[in-house]
């Protein structure tokens, strides 16, 4: 079964070093099949290890050494279990779509081998991170992911807007990297070692006060890759990349990271339900904050991006509540809706001509159908809607939150719910329904070539029907993660169903009616309120004036003021003084031989003077 | 009255603040070596009564030597003289500048 | 085997006498091989090592002048091994791409004679020959600044080269009088550092001593703030005197700090540790923020070896085989790629003839080879794992965690504040449109230049996943070295921090 593990590891990586040997020249179909054909491998090897994994067999490897200094012993060493044999399927299955997507997607593209080759390299790093049997290794996984999104986010890299974009991205993770680092510290000094066996072996004699350490310094890391708030701002403009990329890393696999740490380090945060709780707020704080900026937006993708984050903080409720496995579930559904929501987006850009401001298009629905019908299907997985797949992993999030007593999240989880079915068809209505605006404004849209459709087709089965294996995943994984008690009543359970489906089915029917009539007046673009929204609360505005900009000038300041007026000034004084008393003494130096006798004699009588009066130590 | 080594020190010193004095207020180059010479001679004065007066001859060797090392010095400094003069008609020492630093 | 290292010594500067008497047509390639011939002996010195032993191999021992103790004493072990063999990997690589056409045979020369007293500081056991080759490197350093420097060489050279001297000649004191104390001590005189290791002093002692050598360590590495020398050498040198200065030059500072003042003064070095500490915080933050707000492309990997230097020095003082093997590795880890970084910053001022970022813009598609390596390099810079860079900065802070944690968290803003300035950097080079028209003819990088990277590119890859070969023997001397300081320690505090830094668990 080793066997197994390396192909699904290494055939991205080698699929990525492949395309990378052509990077630099121009368009090769070739590139695009082979890792296209290697992640599959990928996928299916993973397939095979989905099924030889259950209860008492779990894969784990250690290939060779890494880092060994002092007493620290990391390993390049790899874990299949009931989690990471989950999000390797995930990834890879998403990851297979995508690279077949991308091929129609990205053929008119000069750089279409390096964008492969950047690709692959992410699944890989993806696969590292999710198989790493340490915190190091996660580590690696977690950098790698952060440099592909870097080269994806800029790939574009004459734009400006990419490459800014890109280095947004790699910066604000890397500031929540730091909080990673320091948690991997602390594990390090207290427990000795980094592997996830050992560490879990013994937290249990870690004291209350480290354990809160470790798990707030995990989770801030956790918080920059999952674009948590504050550290939310890349994500949106991360969709200055390709969109394949954005389906792929900022959708479905990357930015679940964080959640999967919280995850993987569960049996942490089970002894620290403070910090769970924390977690949990903070998630639904962002699924709120987040969906609201997503009800205004005109852009295609940063609405899909605002609705990512939205349910980011879902998974983060739930995984801060100590439902592991929900989380874990929520994630995998997520994956499957949102990328075929961003592919989805991609065609519509594709036909418009990589317009992106939804108040353009309208009535797109006649020229492409195929499209128009996947992303309808993904937006009500979306909304959670009977019998998709968003209804069973939403639901039960909604529900722990209601189980916790938690009634506060539940009701901004729940506003929540209606709010994404709302923006969700706002945005279907606005692209696929309702006035043909583009033709106005001299679109030709048209359908995308049929092996893309099919190769969206499965997520859009899986969007439909991964719900129904709830009880088999639940059963599945619980083998690992802990279990989650629920000790409602099933008639309460019931009843919040109800309520939350007639919540979303609400929000839809409120955006079809108000859409399908006009949408809302103009009048409401001069309210504060949509101001604020559309603004993103004027929190980039607030970075930029309070930290970037002061920073910059800080920078400045230290360089032309401090470096070079003072430390260095001082430096050349010294010099200067030194060279001065020469300058001066020089003149002693007249050439006139009876002033330098004269000088001889004051000097020989101040030796004399010393001889005599000063004993020095004998 | 006896003669002893305080009077013989006198002497040098007396002679010692004469050269002395000639160095730093002569002008003229060859008054300057005979005040050299003096500044030597006071120095051998020195050197004698003190070697006398202990009976251990290496001062007066020592001066012995000062006198060799004396006479070479003035027959290569009278030289140098002798062509300054040829040069510039003059041996005043203000008119000796090219070392200025 | 028995004179390897007297034939790694020599080799350069004999060959380099050897080099008058070579045409300036072939200087550059007799000067290649012999930084090669070098190189492979290094590695021979390498193969020879015994990696499952801590203390000094290959010694030789032949007294000079046996009154005052002073001999021809050189030794390697696992610490100076690498150092040793970065410095003649980084010659050979610098010579390899040097571009420069006029007194090339001078060039070549001084070259050689700078890599026999490169070498010489890190194979020497005796602490007078230590000095006498730490003084000798300055002088073809002032000489390569100052000969082919750019417009400012005269001062940015005899800066660099009163600088350090300045700094040295205290050391110098402090070596002849910690000579007088091992004489009173043991009733003979002694300069091997063998033989002061074993020698414990009083705490008072080692605070003066300390100081004295802290002062020519601090301005060579060169530690805020007497690192101002560092931006116009750096500014002014021609590449391969950048390259030659970042990889190896400032490592011997650091060096210093390892070899010298921990294992001699165990008690100064623990009672100074916060303190220096916090400077190594000051450079890292401050040193990149000023590199952040550099316009010349040079002037920011000046800048940004600064601030990397201070995670080194961190690490060097976290008292642990965790902390001061990660910074000996983050030394030649840091001594491969600032000096990549150099070449690169060198090849498009070849080109271009000037290093300021605003001239550039869109070069990744005009050199897209170019960019390639530049961006691996930079991503080995800000420490990205699987490359050199990661290994070293990871271990030198974690093992600062241990002493105090609010210390690493602000010198570990230096991978937030890192990222900032080499993306930024990269993204106004290398990024957006070509606006230049003298930037849309380039050339990508020759086969010249690619011989030169490739190596680098290679071992920084190469490394990163598997630094196990160079962590092994550096961590036994390492440990080895904590060994000496345990026995040493006078002070009760620093025998308790000593034991604290270095074992697992326990409350803070």
């Amino acid at each position: 079964m080793e066997k197994y593990l390396y192909i699904t590891l290494f055939a991205p990586l080698l699929g990525s070093l492949i395309a990378a040997l052509f990077a630099a020249q121009k368009k090769m179909l070739f590139t695009g099949i082979i890792t296209s054909i290697l992640i599959g491998i990928s996928f299916l090897s993973s397939v095979i290890l989905l099924n030889y994994i259950d209860g008492d067999t779990i894969l784990h490897v250690k290939m060779m050494d890494w880092i060994s200094a002092g007493n620290i012993d990391i390993p390049f060493g790899f874990v299949v279990d009931q989690v990471s044999v989950i999000m390797m399927v995930t990834v890879t299955l998403v990851s297979t779509v995508v690279h077949v997507y991308s091929i129609g997607y990205m053929e008119h593209d000069k750089s279409f081998n390096r964008f492969f080759s950047y690709l692959s390299a992410f699944v890989f790093s993806m696969l590292i991170l999710v198989m790493s049997d340490n915190f190091a290794g996660l580590f690696i996984g977690w950098e790698g992911v952060g440099l592909c999104s870097w080269l994806l986010i800029g790939f574009w890299y004459h734009k400006h807007s990419a490459s800014w974009a890109a280095n947004e991205a790699f910066i604000m993770n890397r500031i929540a990297d730091l909080g990673m680092l320091m948690g991997l510290f602390l594990i390090y000094w207290k427990v000795g070692s980094l592997q996830y066996d050992i560490v879990f072996a013994n937290i249990v004699n870690l004291d209350v006060t480290t354990l809160t350490w470790i798990g707030v310094f995990l989770f801030i890391g956790a918080m920059g890759k999952s674009a948590q708030f504050p550290l939310h701002t890349w994500l949106a403009d991360a969709m200055e990349g390709p969109t394949p990329v954005s389906a792929l890393i900022h959708a479905a696999t990357m930015v679940t990271a964080g959640v999967y740490l919280v995850i993987r380090a569960g049996e942490i945060y089970a002894l620290i339900p403070e910090v769970g709780y924390v977690i949990a707020s903070l998630g639904a704080f962002v699924a709120v904050f987040a969906a609201s900026m997503a009800l205004v937006n005109r852009d295609l993708k940063r609405i899909i991006a605002y609705s990512t984050l939205s349910q980011l903080g879902y998974m983060f409720v739930a995984a801060g509540l100590g439902a592991y496995w929900i989380a874990l579930f929520h994630l995998m559904t997520h994956a499957f809706f949102k990328s075929l929501l961003f592919l989805g987006a991609g065609n519509v850009m594709h036909a418009m001509n990589d317009e992106l401001d939804i108040k353009k298009m309208g009535g797109l629905y006649d020229s492409m159908k195929a499209t128009a019908i996947l992303m309808t299907l993904a937006s009500i997985a979306l909304a959670g809607i009977y019998p998709f797949a968003g209804f069973f992993s939403k639901d039960k999030i909604l529900e722990v939150a209601f189980n916790h007593e938690a009634y506060l999240l539940w009701f901004a989880l729940f506003i929540g719910a209606a709010l994404t079915a709302f923006y969700s068809f706002r945005l279907v209505m606005l692209v696929f329904f309702g006035e043909k605006v583009h033709k106005k404004l001299g679109f030709h849209p048209h359908e995308v070539q049929p092996f893309v459709i099919y190769a969206l087709t499965p997520l859009a089965l899986l969007a439909i029907v991964a719900g129904f294996f709830e009880h088999s995943f639940h059963a599945f994984v619980t083998d690992l993660l802990k279990d989650y008690e629920f000790t409602l009543d099933h008639s309460i359970a019931l009843i919040l169903i109800f309520a939350t489906s007639a919540v979303a089915l609400s929000g839809i029917g409120f955006a079809v009616y108000k859409y399908s009539r006009g949408g809302f007046s103009e009048s409401w673009e001069k309210k504060g309120i949509y101001k604020l929204l559309i603004n993103q609360y004027y929190i980039p505005k607030f970075y930029e004036l309070t930290i970037q900009k002061p920073l910059y000038n800080l920078s400045k300041f230290a360089w032309q003021k401090i470096d070079l007026k003072i430390v260095d000034a001082t430096v050349d004084m010294i010099a200067r003084v030194l060279y001065g008393t020469g300058d001066t003494a020089r003149k002693i130096q007249s050439g006139n031989l009876s002033s330098m006798l004269r000088w001889m004699v004051a000097g020989v009588a101040i030796l004399l003077v010393l001889a005599i009066f000063i004993r020095p130590m004998v | 009255m006896m003669i002893g080594l305080t009077h013989y020190l006198i002497l040098s010193g007396i002679l010692f603040i004469i050269g002395l004095v000639g160095v730093m207020r002569r002008k003229n180059l060859l008054m300057l070596f005979f005040s050299t010479e003096i500044l030597l001679n006071a120095v051998n004065i020195g050197f004698v009564a003190v070697s006398k007066y202990y009976g251990d001859l290496s001062g007066q060797m020592f001066a012995f030597f000062i006198i060799a090392v004396a006479a070479s010095e003035v027959a290569v400094g009278l030289g140098l003289l002798v062509l300054w003069y040829k040069r510039t008609g003059s041996t005043d020492l203000d008119s000796l500048q090219m070392m200025k630093g | 085997m028995n004179h390897i290292l007297t034939l790694i010594v020599f080799f350069p500067i004999v060959a380099g006498i050897f080099a008058f008497l070579v045409h300036p047509k072939s200087v550059r390639v007799f000067g290649i091989s012999v930084a090669t011939i070098e190189f492979i002996l290094s590695i021979i010195l390498w193969l020879g090592f015994d990696a499952n032993t801590s203390g000094i191999q290959f010694v030789e021992y032949i007294p000079l002048i046996s009154q005052f103790g002073m001999s021809y004493y050189l030794g390697v072990d696992g610490i100076s091994l690498f150092l040793v063999i970065l410095s003649t990997f980084m010659t050979m690589v610098a010579l390899i791409a040097v571009s420069i056409k006029t007194d090339i045979k001078n060039l070549v020369i001084a070259v050689l004679f700078l890599e026999t007293t490169m070498v010489g500081v890190f194979l020497s056991l005796d602490i007078i020959l230590f000095y006498l080759f730490w003084e000798a490197s300055l002088v073809p350093m002032l000489y390569i600044i100052g000969a082919w420097g750019s417009e400012r060489r005269i001062y940015a050279a005899i800066k660099f080269f009163l600088y350090t001297f300045a700094g040295s000649v205290l050391m110098l004191v402090g070596i002849l009088y910690m000579g007088y104390l091992f004489y009173e001590a043991t009733g003979m005189w002694s300069f091997a550092i063998t033989d002061w290791y074993q020698m414990a002093l009083p705490f008072g002692t080692q605070l003066w001593l300390f100081g004295a050598f802290f002062l020519a360590f601090a301005i060579k590495v060169p530690m805020f703030p007497f690192h101002t020398w560092l931006p116009y050498a750096h500014g002014q040198a021609p590449t391969i005197g950048s390259v030659i200065l970042a990889a190896v030059l400032l490592k011997m500072g650091t060096y210093g700090f390892v070899r010298f003042s921990l294992p001699l003064f165990p008690d100064a070095s623990i009672y100074f540790m916060i303190p220096i500490a916090i400077i190594a915080v000051i450079m890292v933050i401050y040193a990149a923020m000023v590199a952040y707000a550099q316009e010349d492309m040079k002037q920011v990997i000046a800048y940004s070896s600064i601030s990397h230097m201070g995670i080194i020095i961190l690490g060097t003082f976290a008292m642990n085989a965790e902390g001061i093997t990660g910074s000996i590795f983050l030394m030649i880890s840091h001594g491969i790629v600032s000096g990549a970084l150099f070449m690169l910053v060198g090849v498009i001022y070849d080109r271009r003839h000037t290093k300021m970022m605003s001239q550039f813009g869109g070069l990744a598609s005009v050199m897209p080879t170019f960019a390639t390596i530049y961006g691996i390099m930079l991503m080995a810079s800000v420490g990205l794992p699987l490359t050199i860079g990661f290994v070293g900065e990871f271990l030198s802070l974690m093992g600062f965690y241990r002493i105090d944690w609010v210390i690493t968290l602000f010198a570990g803003t230096g991978i937030i504040l890192g990222a900032l300035y080499m993306l930024t950097l990269y993204k106004r080079s290398f990024f957006g449109e070509v606006t230049n028209e003298e930037n849309r003819s380039l050339k990508d990088l020759n086969g010249k230049e690619l011989s030169a990277l490739i190596p680098l590119v290679i071992l920084v890859v190469l490394l990163g996943v598997y630094p196990k070969p160079i962590l092994g023997p550096i961590d036994l001397s390492v440990k080895k070295m904590i060994q000496t300081m345990d026995n040493k320690v006078v002070t009760k505090e620093a025998k308790d921090l000593i034991y604290k830094a270095n074992s697992i668990g326990g409350g803070e």
